[in-house]
């Protein structure tokens, strides 16, 4: 006999296995196994279920890349633009219903080169976006070319004797264009993730979150996961995130600390 | 009464007050119950290197096109005011001030480029205006003081324009600029009683108060506020911005907002991101900015999300002409972009049609969802009409968008083929319907298909989905059309007012000619525009582009040639160049 314990199980259990309630889509993310968007989907999945928020209430948008393909991968509504264009689809979206949650995603090169001239200006009008930049400094869907934040000498197919261009520090940028929360993290730290997404989706403005990331199939000399896991280390225990001057020191001095780095007092 | 047609230009240096002296001109004559089309050309510097006119023809009975001819020049700066005589009717006024400011150089007089039978009336506009108010800034003014007493204008006309413009800055205001006209009035008065004449006499049914004086661009903001606007995006360009400006202005009491944006492409970009979420929003832009709008554009033609974005011509290419007028960017406007990407292009004729077309648009995006061109150019932008004007209710302004069934919540295919090609669209917020609008090919589900039989298939539902909006497209009008026309002129935006005047002057002159309005440009109603070209045993098309744009779109639907007319000349086409060709081809007919 099913006592009412046994069938309120049951229904829970139908309900956990329909996904319905899961951050997480169906479909299942066609990135490279090893990737580091992996944790990165973990991360913002944790995120959104830990808020609690109703799955129809977010929208998450992207360009083109690799993370553009993110919301597919993802049981909210979704809006996959062109390339370097998820920034003004996001405000076009929160501007007309400032009840949305908003989660722009994106890579470096759609972030950082096409789509570079609209960071500044999402960041200074302080609009209730939450965008994660996925840096792994590689273009993986184009198969392997340098992107705005490959160290200088970087080989690909497309830089066969090493690249001369100065790389891009996205979130010494975010600082500079006033964004009113930066966080950098790490695809190998999905709590860590969550942990920043929760604080900066309460955030009431825009917040950045510049996350290091992996291309196994693409990379294997800069950000792979054993440099990363060595470089990488926690801000230190009495950094202040308040302090903007701080905070570009800290960004001047370390390009590997780990956490929230900037949060403007409200 | 005599019939009244009769053109008035205003011609001064940038700073002079030239396009507010033609505005009261407009709006004194709209006062006085005439009709009135005027059209400013400003130079793109904006102080100290060029030109303005202002032409304003005013008429007792409508008026579609441009004056060609002058009747009276205003000239606030003989040297700028030389380029206009050749424009000049004979015996038209002329008044110049006979006492010119300093930087007005002497051997620039317009008098010494004068056809012989000009009728002139030096007037010391400045002095005038610095006895009346202290300051030469009212010689504007004083000469159109000067005009209204020689054309016998009732100057409560005038009094009453000046007043309603000056009235937010005071009554100090006010006077002084009323006291300026009066003395321009009474100088001429006294000065030329022995030649005043009576141009405008005084008609007894006055002003109807429906009718309003509205340029293109102001209409354009109306038609956006009344349709329940919640977003402008845009960043400026001539001579889209003062839609811009006025929507700034306007739509925070109305609960809407305007961002500028940092470019083109984030404008219509935020446009595509709020029409997803379900608000109304739209953009304007001019060629160059188009440009940069395209790929995008086509994003919401494949991800099908409805967008309304006014392109204001100019002309082009590149950078171009920016405040001159021209009709090059159809081409851009209904192919523009990557891939088979079908929209909807509609583009007004005059303000009474962009005020309406704008509110369409937004409803015809929704239905469609797809983004929808409003095509219009700087002499329609910045045209001035009197025409009665009858706002919109709400219920006109409805929105026509389709929502999913409950009955499909949890099983939601957001790109449906459906047999109209129209997929119920889903908001954020919407439980039980969330998907991903993509630019890829997708299928029903909206998942990336790149399979051969997927892309037929959605490529077809996409193109099937614009040709069934013909339905809610305005089908072309005729004009004078009988069963057989010797000539039939089809015309399209800013210029059929032109051919429409063309039309109707050569049928006065006893020719079978007929007019035919195209308004729906993508897409378009062939079998209408087929009907009229096959009765029509020659077909022209005037436009102002140098290959003939439209013409270009509509040639395959007969077998006889199409005439074009082309011009790129920067200016409207005068309807007098269409009639010279009508009656051309009228000889090689007969």
């Amino acid at each position: 006999m099913k006592t009412p314990a046994r069938i309120l199980a049951d229904q829970v259990n139908r309900i956990q296995k329909s996904g319905r309630f899961s951050p997480r889509s169906a479909s299942l993310p066609t990135w490279c196994p090893g990737c580091g968007y992996f944790g990165i989907h973990q991360g913002l999945n944790d995120c959104i279920s830990r808020l609690g928020l109703p799955l129809a209430e977010i929208v998450t948008v992207s360009g083109i890349g690799c993370a553009g393909r993110y919301p597919f991968f993802s049981n909210t509504y979704g809006l996959h633009t062109v390339h370097g264009r998820a920034l003004p689809a996001a405000t076009g979206v929160k501007l007309a219903n400032p009840n949305l949650t908003v989660f722009a995603v994106g890579g470096d090169g759609d972030g950082l080169a096409i789509g570079g001239g609209h960071l500044p200006h999402i960041a200074r009008r302080n609009i209730d976006v939450n965008y994660l930049l996925f840096d792994n400094s590689i273009y993986g869907l184009t198969k392997g070319q340098p992107s705005p934040s490959s160290p200088i000498g970087t080989k690909t197919k497309a830089s066969p004797y090493g690249t001369v261009d100065k790389p891009l520090n996205a979130t010494l940028m975010a600082l500079s264009y006033g964004a009113s929360f930066v966080a950098r993290l790490f695809a190998g730290d999905p709590k860590g993730i969550t942990e920043a997404l929760i604080e900066g989706v309460r955030n009431p403005g825009f917040s950045f979150f510049h996350i290091y990331t992996t291309c196994v199939t693409f990379d294997k000399n800069f950000k792979t996961w054993t440099h990363l896991k060595e470089w990488t280390h926690a801000l230190s225990q009495d950094y202040n995130p308040n302090d903007l001057r701080r905070a570009f020191n800290e960004v001047l001095n370390d390009d590997f600390s780990l956490g929230v780095i900037f949060k403007r007092d409200i | 009464m005599p019939e009244v047609d009769f053109t008035v230009e205003v011609c001064g240096m940038a700073g002079d007050g030239t396009i507010a002296a033609g505005g009261l001109i407009n709006e004194a004559m709209s006062l006085g119950g005439f009709s009135v089309l005027g059209f400013d050309s400003y130079p793109a510097e904006i102080r100290g290197f060029g030109r303005c006119v202002t032409n304003s023809r005013i008429g007792s009975n409508d008026i579609v096109a441009l004056g060609e001819k002058t009747h009276a020049l205003i000239s606030l700066n003989d040297e700028q005011s030389r380029s206009r005589a050749p424009f000049l009717a004979e015996h038209s006024l002329v008044f110049f001030d006979s006492n010119p400011p300093a930087y007005v150089s002497e051997d620039n007089s317009l008098l010494s480029v004068l056809p012989p039978g000009e009728e002139v009336f030096g007037m010391p506009f400045g002095e005038l205006a610095v006895g009346a108010s202290g300051s030469s800034r009212g010689r504007n003014l004083t000469a159109l003081g000067g005009f209204a007493a020689v054309t016998g204008t009732d100057p409560n006309l005038f009094r009453k324009v000046i007043r309603d413009k000056f009235k937010s800055k005071g009554e100090k205001v006010v006077n002084i600029n009323v006291k300026s006209f009066d003395a321009g009035y009474q100088y001429a008065l006294e000065k030329f009683s022995d030649r005043l004449k009576s141009v405008f006499p005084k008609i007894e049914t006055g002003h109807d108060p429906q009718k309003v004086t509205l340029s293109g661009n102001q209409a354009i903001g109306m038609a956006a506020i009344d349709a329940g606007l919640k977003l402008y995006f845009g960043y400026p360009i001539t001579p889209a911005t003062p839609i811009m400006e006025y929507l700034a202005k306007y739509l925070p009491e109305h609960g809407g907002r305007v961002v500028q944006m940092e470019d083109e492409i984030s404008s219509i970009g935020a446009v595509l991101g709020s029409f997803y979420a379900g608000a109304r929003s739209m953009t304007a832009t001019s060629g160059p900015g188009f440009a940069l709008m395209t790929e995008l554009i086509t994003h919401g033609v494949m991800a099908e999300i409805p967008a309304v974005i006014l392109d204001a011509q100019r002309g082009g290419p590149a950078t171009g002409l920016p405040t001159k007028t021209e009709q090059s960017d159809l081409h851009a406007a209904v192919f523009g972009g990557p891939g088979d990407s079908a929209r909807i292009v509609i583009a007004p004729t005059n303000v009474e049609e962009c005020y309406h077309f704008v509110i369409r648009s937004f409803q015809l995006a929704e239905k469609y969802q797809t983004p929808v061109i409003v095509l219009t150019d700087f002499f329609l932008d910045n045209r001035v009409e009197n025409r009665p004007f009858i706002r919109a209710s709400e219920g006109q302004a409805a929105s026509w968008n389709v929502f999913p069934d409950d009955a499909f919540k949890d099983r939601y295919q957001r790109y449906a083929d459906t047999p109209s090609g129209i997929s119920p669209r889903a908001l954020p917020g919407m439980q039980g319907f969330n998907f991903t609008a993509t630019g890829l090919e997708h299928t029903e589900k909206g998942s990336p298909d790149y399979s051969s039989e997927n892309h037929a298939k959605m490529s077809e539902k996409r193109h099937r989905k614009i040709r069934y909006a013909l339905k809610d497209l305005e089908k072309p009008a005729e004009f004078f059309v009988s069963d057989n026309l010797d000539v039939g002129v089809i015309g399209w935006g800013s210029t059929f007012g032109s051919v429409l005047e063309a039309v109707e002057k050569s049928r006065k002159n006893g020719f079978k000619v007929g007019a035919l309005k195209i308004t729906s440009l993508f897409p378009y109603h062939s079998e209408t525009i087929k009907a009229f070209m096959a009765k029509s045993r020659r077909v022209l098309v005037p436009e102002l582009n140098y290959e003939g744009q439209l013409a270009n779109l509509i040639a395959h639907l007969d077998s006889k040639p199409v005439e074009r007319l082309n011009f790129v000349t920067g200016a409207p086409i005068p309807p007098s160049a269409i009639q010279n060709r009508i009656e051309e081809l009228l000889e090689v007919v007969a």
